[in-house]
């Protein structure tokens, strides 16, 4: 809603600098998004005369022109034709700075020295087109800046209205909260138009058939109209609130819209079929061309205003092109009605049309205004198309709502806003704002009569916030509230998340964040087939792109497309991972299913580059031992990576599923080559994709201390030539399950294939080490234990000793 | 004779120790005179030709030779030990300008730092975590809050549509919904979350994130909704911080407020960030609606609360000084690893 300075001062006398009257709407809950000076920055621009107009010489289409600034006579070239010697113009001198940055300097145009620029009405910025240059009135004082001599000189307040403020969609409704704060009374404009007779019931008739959507409906009409365009003052006026201007009487409609808030709507009383109005719904896909030339299909919910035989303006929203106001139009047939809002709000976005009226409606309109706009507006259209008003109003307001009495307890005031508020600083503060305020039925109780113009006041926590607001939320004190804290550890959760992505990170890994939201064919570049659960995605009925269409089941495709983009940036060693829900339809369910996933990529060298890292490049282990550090973290033992299963997108070589409990906690794996290609990447990338859900329910608490042994250990190391198929897992696994005695820890650490070793063999070297909590063990001891191991292990998986 | 013998050896032997360059001559030297078959051993041999008149005298010389060579030769031992040492230093010197052996450093997401931070600052006030889902039902990211099918306050948050009846949620309100049928007061939560609204432009990213406050109690107004407000920007923007709160509307919250805090930028005289206010709007809040207590089954005539709510970008570009929102959403190292 943009308001200007001047305007509301004609309904109240302030005092306020427009800098200060800004921070004060603000401060009251109008706040104001932009305070512009109309003409700001333009005082060179002065009011001149054209003492002659001769041809440019050397052009055509330009002319010199001798210019009178008030104290000397300058030269200025022209290329406009609307002027003559004589005229008032605008005189842009050298240094002026027009709209858009449009520097005027001291040049010479041809030959010709031209001392600054005539200016156009667009070019000063207070239309939108011009056909020449401005003309002024004459009898201006030269030398004058223009803006002061045309009277423009005005601020423009862009206010950022909330919903619940429609009273505050006028002139009159802003001036009120000025009167307001400043104490001062509003003047409302009181047209009192003084009819003989009831001539206007001959003429014209109106029926409300649906009273429920429309419960007022009013109308004047004036003949002997000369449609043409509207005064200067009326123009300005309207394009300082972002309005353009139309014809006079289009512009009056909208011009009271402004002043009082209530949308208006002129007929050509000739196309209405049988001079009739009636208010009721469309049919069911009747077809009604509104005047923006859009057609429009109708639904039975929508509320018509119709003629005799058709629909003639979408209720609340806009006219139609069968009755608009047209260059020869001469009686006019004006509208002032109420509607309810709710009805308004669902045709304007059924048909996909929000406008000034219907904005106003849906908020909600004032219903006593109805009369009050009609008269102003009837009037002001008789006067300025030099018509007559036809004796008579049809006022059509079967029946009167009711106004709201609320009550408000001082006592309620104090307990909510924790300010102790007299019962006559409540009335006083609510009397300011046009409130009608009586003593109530204690000595802290008031009653207080709603106007029609705040319907947002409906119970009393509406009227505290109101005197909050009038109060001053800065004079309201800082308190700590009191009461009892009993504050919890965070949720075991939250806890996990924020373990998982202290280990990610602490593992070198970057946290990413991308949209929810992705494309259809996202998931088709991994390959997945057709009967994969997360082919079943969960749709946007209105999504802005196809990009951002459905909820990803999975976290692979946008956290692949991240490496892409990076790798394309030239980081090369990346290390990324992402923790966040992923979304699954629930068959016949009112909701979704949502789980935490967390998925991380790794790719490029081991370690930074640097003056003496090695360059080696990741491979499946590095992926492998971070989940294993995530696992050991959350006290997750025995997961089992099995390279049976994995996911179609990875290596299947190179890749696992990981087990624990018979759950699937996830997969880690090299992404497989053709994948990488979907995705444009040329590197290796590493890939682990784990079920946070799952993880939460596995992870284990802290197993507890083991006391330390005194005495010194002893190591054995043995070399195992093994069959190649025979998985580190399983010699591990026979290792911690034998048992053996005095064994405190077992390593693999060594694995070697090639020369001396034969083919379809492989040797595991493995280093154990064995201690005892009570004495130093003896070779002996040690030996014997070491060789039963041993021997195990070469029954069990037909082992050599190397 | 043998007087004269002893002081040639002493000269001798001194002379060789100061000579000796290294360890090892020293040690050489040492041999040489105080060995079995040095010089001073000898010496000692002789002693049975001497009269036993001049024995001890010649003796007693002898010792205190000995002794002296011993002393010089702790001595020399000792600067050559110190020598040799800081030669090998010397030798093992490198340049310690060149970079150290690094490991790939992790970073958080800056929208995960300032939501911890935020967490963390309430949680010393006793606020507990909640979570709620991203797709959400009509219920309790509308209605329960106060917004009713076809009304204009629908219009401040335009949203994602999964169904009729379900959503993305716009907000992290409903959390207050869900929590508040679930708990009976007091409660103190704060609920961060992952938001949508449908709207991209540089400003505006479909998909954000919200942390939501509140806090319900037998007698809280709209002074404590304040006191709680000013001391987290205080704790998060550094003492002092200029707060101001001002009236505006949320249907969920009444009375509702906006709360600005003097710009971080530049300090409140005006400039491109503020909008030449001076101020940055931070956060919406106010007083819990009977409306929801309604729609929770709490009684407003015995309980009252607060609530707020911010967008964690919003902080954090204000925080880290980022001028670009879509960075966030972009996932560049380049950006990710400044945090």
């Amino acid at each position: 809603m943009i308001v200007t300075y001047n305007w509301l001062k004609e309904f109240v006398d302030f005092d306020y600098s427009p800098q200060e009257l800004c921070d004060r709407l603000t401060m009251v809950g109008l706040e104001v998004d932009a305070l512009e000076e109309i003409g700001g920055g333009l005082e060179s621009v002065i009011v001149a005369k054209l003492e002659s107009v001769e041809k440019h010489p050397e052009a055509d289409r330009l002319t010199v022109c001798q210019v009178n600034n008030g104290s000397e006579i300058v030269q200025v070239v022209c290329g406009a034709t609307n002027h003559l010697a004589g005229d008032l113009v605008a005189l842009a001198q050298p240094g002026s700075v027009l709209p858009g940055e449009f520097k005027i300097k001291k040049s010479k145009i041809r030959g010709q020295v031209s001392l600054g620029m005539l200016c156009s009405e667009k070019e000063l910025g207070i239309a939108e087109e011009a056909a020449g240059i401005i003309i002024l009135p004459e009898g201006l004082t030269l030398g004058l800046p223009v803006f002061e001599a045309l009277k423009l000189k005005d601020y423009q307040i862009e206010i950022g209205l909330t919903p619940n403020r429609p009273d505050c969609l006028s002139i009159v409704g802003v001036a009120r909260e000025v009167a307001a704060m400043c104490g001062k009374p509003l003047h409302l404009p009181d047209p009192q138009i003084e009819d003989q007779g009831q001539e206007i019931t001959q003429k014209a008739s109106v029926t409300i058939e649906d009273a429920e959507l429309c419960p007022r409906y009013a109308a004047r009409m004036i003949t002997g109209v000369k449609i043409g365009p509207s005064p200067d003052w009326i123009v300005r006026r309207l394009e300082a609130v972002g309005m353009r201007s139309i014809n006079n009487v289009v512009d009056v409609t909208n011009y009271v819209m402004m002043e009082l808030g209530h949308p208006l709507h002129a007929f050509d009383y000739r196309l209405l079929e049988e001079g009739r109005i009636v208010v009721k719904r469309a049919h069911q896909g009747e077809k009604f061309i509104s005047l923006d030339d859009q057609e429009h299909n109708l639904s039975s919910e929508d509320l018509m205003i119709c003629d005799g035989k058709r629909p003639v303006a979408m209720a609340g929203v806009m006219g139609g092109q069968n009755s608009e106001v047209q260059d020869d139009t001469e009686t006019i047939l004006l509208e002032a009605a109420y509607f309810k809002p709710t009805a308004i709000r669902r045709t304007s976005k059924r048909h996909g049309m929000h406008t000034e009226s219907s904005h106003r409606f849906e908020r909600g309109a004032d219903i006593d205004m109805v009369p009050v706009a009609l008269d102003r507006a009837a009037s002001l259209i008789a006067e300025l198309g030099q018509g007559a008003l036809v004796a008579g109003v049809i006022d059509n307001y079967p029946q009167q709502l009711k106004t709201p009495v609320l009550s408000i307890d001082a006592q309620n005031v104090e307990k909510l806003l924790g300010i102790p508020v007299a019962c006559d600083q409540v009335e006083q503060l609510l009397d300011s704002i046009g409130l009608n305020v009586s003593a109530g039925d204690s000595p802290s109780r008031l009653q207080v009569t709603v106007p029609s113009f705040r319907p947002d006041l409906e119970r009393e926590v509406d009227l505290i916030e109101e005197v909050a607001r009038l109060y001053g939320y800065e004079h309201i004190p800082t308190t700590m509230p009191v009461g009892t804290v009993d504050a919890p550890q965070a949720p075991l959760r939250q806890q996990l998340q924020k373990q998982l992505r202290d280990t990610m990170v602490a593992k070198g890994f970057s946290e990413a964040m991308n949209y929810s939201f992705i494309s259809t064919e996202a998931l088709a570049k991994l390959g997945l087939p057709a009967d994969d659960q997360r082919l079943e995605q969960v749709k946007l009925l209105n999504p802005l792109t196809e990009d951002q269409s459905v909820m990803r089941t999975s976290l692979v495709p946008s956290l692949l497309d991240s490496v892409a983009r990076n790798l394309a940036y030239r980081s090369n060693d990346l290390r990324l991972f992402e923790l966040r829900p992923v979304f699954l339809p629930l068959a016949g369910a009112e909701t979704c299913q949502e789980d935490l996933r967390l998925c991380g990529v790794l790719c490029g060298r081991q370690q930074p580059e640097g003056w003496s890292q090695s360059a080696t490049a990741v491979d499946f282990y590095d992926l492998k031992g971070i989940a294993e550090e995530l696992f050991c973290r959350l006290q997750i033992d025995r997961v089992d990576y099995n390279a049976e299963r994995s996911e179609p997108y990875l290596h299947p070589g190179k890749s696992c599923t990981l087990l624990c409990q018979d759950r699937v906690l996830g997969t880690i794996g090299e992404v497989h080559p053709q994948v990488l290609a979907e995705f444009d990447i040329d590197q290796p990338v590493f890939l682990l994709d784990i079920d946070v859900e799952v993880l939460i329910e596995l992870a284990g608490k802290h197993p507890g201390f083991t006391p330390l042994s005194r005495f010194p250990d002893v190591i054995r190391d043995s070399a195992l030539l093994l069959d190649e198929e025979i998985s580190a897992a399983e010699v591990m696994r026979i290792i911690t399950r034998s048992k053996v005695k005095y064994m405190e820890d077992a390593v693999l650490f060594d694995l070697y294939t090639g020369k001396g070793i034969p083919d379809g063999k492989k040797s595991l070297a493995v280093r154990i080490r064995y201690r005892d909590l009570e004495k130093t063990l003896t070779e002996e001891e040690v030996s014997k234990a070491h060789g039963r191991l041993i021997k195990s292990l070469c029954q069990q998986l037909g082992a050599e000793i190397r | 004779m043998m007087k004269e013998r002893l002081q040639k050896l002493q000269d001798e032997a001194l002379a060789a120790l100061q000579q000796a360059a290294d360890l090892n001559a020293l040690q050489d030297v040492r041999v040489q005179y105080l060995g079995k078959k040095g010089a001073l051993t000898d010496v000692m041999k002789g002693m049975r030709d001497l009269s036993p008149e001049e024995r001890p005298a010649i003796g007693q010389l002898v010792n205190t030779l000995k002794d002296q060579i011993e002393a010089v030769f702790a001595e020399r031992q000792t600067l050559l030990n110190q020598a040799a040492i800081d030669a090998r230093l010397a030798s093992e010197k490198i340049d310690v300008t060149l970079p150290g052996r690094g490991t790939f450093a992790g970073s958080k997401h800056p929208v995960t730092l300032v939501t911890e931070e935020i967490v963390d600052i309430f949680s010393r006030l006793g606020f507990v975590v909640e979570e709620g889902p991203e797709i959400e039902q009509d219920f309790y990211n509308f209605e329960a809050l106060n917004i009713p099918k076809d009304h204009p306050a629908r219009d401040m948050q335009d949203t994602f549509y999964i169904s009729d009846d379900l959503v993305l949620r716009t907000h992290t309100s409903p959390v207050q919904i869900r929590t508040m049928l679930k708990n009976k007061p007091p409660v103190r939560v704060i609920a961060p979350g992952t938001v949508y609204r449908r709207d991209s432009d540089i400003t505006h990213s479909p998909m954000f994130h919200q942390i939501e406050g509140f806090l319900v109690d037998e007698k809280v107004t709209f002074g404590d909704l304040k006191g709680i407000l000013t001391h987290f920007l205080n704790q998060f923007f550094g003492k002092g911080q200029d707060v101001r709160f001002r009236p505006s509307f949320f249907p969920f919250t009444e009375p509702s407020a906006e709360v600005d805090i003097a710009c971080v930028i530049c300090g409140g005289k005006g400039c491109r960030v503020c909008s030449q206010t001076g101020w940055l709007e931070i956060l919406g809040c106010g007083m819990i609606d009977p409306a929801v207590f309604e729609s929770v089954e709490y009684d407003a005539g015995s309980c009252s609360g607060f609530a707020f709510g911010m967008g964690l970008e919003r902080i954090a570009m204000l925080k880290y000084g980022v001028n670009d929102l879509r960075l966030f959403f972009e996932n560049d190292l380049r950006f990710l690893r400044q945090f």
